[in-house]
């Protein structure tokens, strides 16, 4: 999760916050990291980083609940400069 | 009233819903939570409910669940489902409480109430919000052996 700030393109490169909650935490040994993606990278691809990453959370991503800010988002969505991230399992209250 | 001429009190929009959000690891104080029940004259219904953490996770005994938020995205998420309760039925008032950090067996770590003008609307609204709480509420919950 590391490297220049413009790609090999010519596209900059974008700093992503990411945070992880519950068990995440255990799986990654950390609470937040930060992912670098090409502007107009989605969710998508921060999770192929991430799992690049972190290779215990490739074998979750049937339940991983994605969220950007406060709002649910899907793995379509493109990221957006300032975005954070945020990656935790089903969700348990009550 | 106050010299820029407003009034030196809270406004309200007549009929909203009234909300309260309590997000704390601090227990929850059922008795003063009822104690400072308000409700309109119109109101026939009053349902209140209390998670209380067993003493089982499936067949294992534990000692207490610890309790994890994502405070912001939380508040965000019930305001959300208080939007829609506020859609769906005539509630007047819901307060909610949800305890964090190790709560022990046998103490609440969930409070709702419920206040509308029947018993019918309180109760569906209630059910319908911890259903909905425990779908997109990012807390979590670790048994404590």
């Amino acid at each position: 999760m590391s490297g220049a700030s413009v790609a090999p393109g010519g596209n900059p490169i974008r700093k992503y916050p990411v945070h992880f909650y519950s068990y995440f935490k255990e799986f990654t040994g950390c609470p937040e990291a930060t992912v670098e993606l090409v502007a107009g990278a989605t969710i998508q691809d921060l999770l192929v980083e991430v799992n690049r990453h972190f290779p215990r959370m490739a074998g979750l991503q049937d339940s991983l609940l994605i969220a950007v800010g406060v709002e649910y988002q899907g793995r379509n969505y493109q990221l957006q400069p300032g975005d954070e991230v945020s990656l935790f399992p089903p969700v348990q209250g009550g | 009233m106050r010299p820029d001429g407003y009034a030196d009190f809270p406004i309200t929009r007549p009929n909203s819903l009234k909300r309260e959000l309590i997000i704390s690891p601090e227990p929850i104080d059922e008795a003063g939570l009822v104690a400072r029940r308000t409700l309109s004259s119109g109101m026939g219904a009053v349902v209140y409910f209390a998670g209380v953490v067993r003493g089982t996770e499936g067949t294992t005994s534990i000692q207490a669940i610890d309790y994890e938020c994502f405070d912001r995205m939380a508040r965000h998420q019930f305001d959300l489902l208080f939007d829609e309760i506020e859609k769906r039925w005539p509630i007047e008032s819901v307060r909610l409480t949800h305890r964090l950090g190790v709560v022990k067996v046998g103490e609440a770590s969930l409070w709702l109430e419920i206040i509308a003008p029947h018993r019918g609307e309180a109760l569906a609204a209630c059910e319908w919000l911890i259903n909905e709480m425990k779908r997109v509420v990012p807390i979590w919950k670790r048994p404590v052996p």
